[in-house]
């Protein structure tokens, strides 16, 4: 594919660049459903990944229609997802590849989310990996803090592209999702997947950080660790 | 236009409601389907009683006492203005009955299936165009007001709204077809992940180009609508018969329908661009990826352990551009000061002046002469003293006056002046008083 863009200087010169630029160093993920973006960056890759690898991160490219940025050096921040996060990311993942989903053209409720957590994880265990510091509940409290923790999960995950904010309870699943089902992506040994990835400083694993990397303080555990 | 809010509430005080069983629908649609058939205006008592057990036969076979449940359900059905009588023979022979117009449209959103499309959309269209240029031309003629009613605000309120309507219907009925084939894509999918795709592609672009042609009409036509109309409008502004104000109102209402008719193309269009996009998507990313659907089955498991051994994604986080303020001189700002001072004085002691004894006397003075109320008490004791201390006095009196003398007061205390003349001016509440010393007292009243 031939690129509109002759240099780098054209790509940083075009109007699009500044917003791309600041989406993909905040996490964002960016799929085809930023039709302008999308775009450009697929106009752009040849010249922005060898820009971006200066920064020691590296412009990743997925077949199933995504752009983001993964730092590998010390040179750009980065972040792991809190475990709310990433529970609410996997079941919207499971989501995505539902095809009951396809009726409402991709487009969930917070309370279908948490159902389906609910029936996955099991009640309790879902409670407790939001929560990992109390160790007794109330139920109608447990059932609070994990709706609370839910939404706060779905906010994080709005602003890093993994799903479109409709409304205050209403989101659509983007393609960027199928990164939480990477592990399982093959059909070998999830154990050894989870180990390239981690290798390759997509993940981290449970010896760097078993808590999604929560800073420490009671009531963090919704917050995103961040390495400094 | 009628005030929703009105509509609401003479709504909620008149307590509409309704409450129909699957027996009940079934009835209304066997009468409604009966007289379609047979060309009936109306069913004699035995007639709609010989239909609904046919219906309760159907619906709920071996139901006991049908005869008996048929006089329920007619009753039932005249309570919710669903079946009326129309015959005005009362108690001297069985009734005649008809549908109503409520229970006809019940039962035609089940049985219509009268969705939009290209074919129906073009003659309704076509037939719309033609009606609205015959109003234009009688416009053009309308010299009375009888014109402008028969000839304009009519026709546009019965056949063009009729027409107009009818596309709505058709609109809300392909909605419903919509809503039908994406709940067919998703079964489809669900039963035969990777067989259907074909299927699912098929009906998706389908209903594409019924949308994509439906809008090209709906956007081709309503431009020709809303130009006649308002034509139509201008010319009933500028009638002089009264009724053109109506037509004018008519037409506009008429210009609205047209718009939401042309907001529903568009935004269908969009809602369909979108979920057409999202299923193309699923199609080529999710199922041709996962033929066997395990990738499922393991993202089930991963999620189902994550709890025990949890991981985390990783994402790039730059914090957010500093902005420093602008540099600037430090001012040095002095310090608001007070001189120091000693600002407290010490106590000085000074004699006790209370002049209590010679007020005492001037007092009893008064009192003898034949002062009856504080106020003329007051002002001859106050005449006696000077004019910068006659306020402190004042208040000594009235202290002093109740130990001499006895006082009351009314409820009401009238404030009254002291001495006409006395600076400073000074005002009392008033009290009536009585000495107690026979001296005093002889001295009889007011002197």
């Amino acid at each position: 594919m031939t690129s509109t863009f002759e240099r780098l200087e054209d790509v940083v010169n075009d109007e699009l660049f500044p917003e791309v630029d600041l989406w993909l160093r905040r996490g964002r993920h960016i799929g085809r459903g930023d039709a302008a973006e999308y775009a450009f960056l697929v106009d752009a890759l040849d010249h922005l990944e060898p820009f971006y690898r200066r920064y020691g991160a590296e412009l990743v490219h997925q077949s199933d229609g995504y752009f983001y940025l993964l730092p590998a050096g010390d040179r750009l921040g980065r972040s792991q997802l809190s475990a709310g996060e990433m529970l609410v990311g996997q079941a919207l993942a499971l989501l995505y590849l539902d095809p009951a989903t396809l009726q409402h053209g991709g487009i969930m409720s917070r309370a279908l989310i948490v159902q389906r957590l609910q029936s996955i994880v099991g009640v309790d265990a879902l409670v407790r990996a939001l929560n990992p510091r109390r160790r007794r509940f109330d139920e109608r409290v447990a059932a609070e803090t994990v709706r609370a923790k839910v939404s706060a999960a779905l906010r994080g995950l709005v602003e890093l592209g993994f799903v479109d904010g409709l409304s205050d309870d209403q989101y659509r699943l983007r393609p960027a999702l199928m990164r939480f089902a990477e592990p399982v992506r093959q059909h070998s040994d999830p154990g050894a997947a989870l180990e390239r990835l981690i290798a390759r400083g997509e993940v981290d694993g449970p010896e760097l950080d078993g808590e999604g990397g929560d800073g420490g303080e009671e009531g963090d555990d919704d917050e995103r660790g961040a390495d400094p | 236009m009628r005030d929703p809010h009105a509509l609401v509430a003479a709504l909620s005080r008149d307590r509409v409601s309704l409450e129909l069983s699957t027996l009940d629908v079934c009835f209304l649609a066997g009468l409604h389907l009966r007289a379609d058939r047979d060309a009936l205006a109306s069913f004699g008592d035995e007639h709609l009683c010989d239909l609904f057990e046919q219906v309760c036969d159907m619906v709920e076979p071996g139901a006991e006492n049908p005869r008996k449940r048929a006089t329920h359900a007619i009753q039932r059905l005249r309570d919710q203005r669903l079946l009326a009588r129309v015959d005005a023979a009362g108690l001297a022979r069985a009734g005649e009955y008809t549908l109503t117009r409520l229970a006809a449209s019940i039962v035609e959103f089940y049985l219509a299936d009268d969705a939009l499309t290209r074919e129906s959309l073009t003659l309704l269209t076509k037939t719309l165009l033609g009606q609205l240029a015959e109003v234009r031309s009688a416009a053009q003629r309308a010299r009375s007001d009888d014109d402008w009613i028969q000839q304009v605000t009519g026709p546009l309120r019965i056949t063009v709204g009729d027409l107009v309507g009818g596309i709505e219907r058709r609109q809300r009925g392909l909605d419903a077809a919509q809503e039908e084939v994406q709940r067919e894509i998703a079964n489809l999918l669900g039963a035969d992940w990777f067989q259907a795709v074909d299927e699912a592609q098929a009906l998706l672009d389908k209903t594409t180009d019924t949308l994509a042609e439906l809008n090209e009409v709906l956007l081709r036509d309503t431009h020709q609508f809303v130009a006649l109309l308002h034509e139509i409008q201008d010319l009933a502004e500028r009638a002089a018969a009264p009724q053109g104000v109506e037509a004018a109102a008519a037409s506009q209402r008429v210009i609205e329908h047209v718009d939401r008719i042309a907001v529903w193309g568009d935004a269908r269009q969009r809602a369909w661009s979108e979920y057409y996009q999202y299923v193309h998507a699923y199609l080529r990313d999710v199922v041709r990826l996962d033929a066997d659907r395990a990738l499922s089955q393991r993202l089930r498991d991963q999620l189902g352990s994550w709890p025990e051994a949890p991981f985390t994604l990783v994402v790039a986080r730059a914090p957010s551009i500093r902005l420093l303020r602008d540099m600037s001189p430090r001012v040095e700002r002095p310090a608001v000061l007070r001189s120091r001072a000693e600002r407290d004085r010490a106590p000085e002691a000074v004699p006790v002046d209370t002049g209590a004894p010679e007020l005492e006397a001037l007092l009893e003075r008064a009192l003898a002469e034949g002062a009856r109320s504080l106020s003329t008490v007051s002002a001859r004791v106050l005449a006696e003293l000077r004019p910068g201390e006659r306020f402190l006095a004042a208040g000594r009196v009235a202290a002093l006056l109740p130990r001499v003398a006895r006082v009351r007061s009314e409820r009401e205390q009238a404030w009254v002046r002291v001495g006409d003349g006395l600076e400073p001016r000074l005002e009392v509440e008033e009290w009536e008083v009585e000495p107690t010393s026979p001296n005093a007292a002889s001295a009889g009243g007011e002197a």
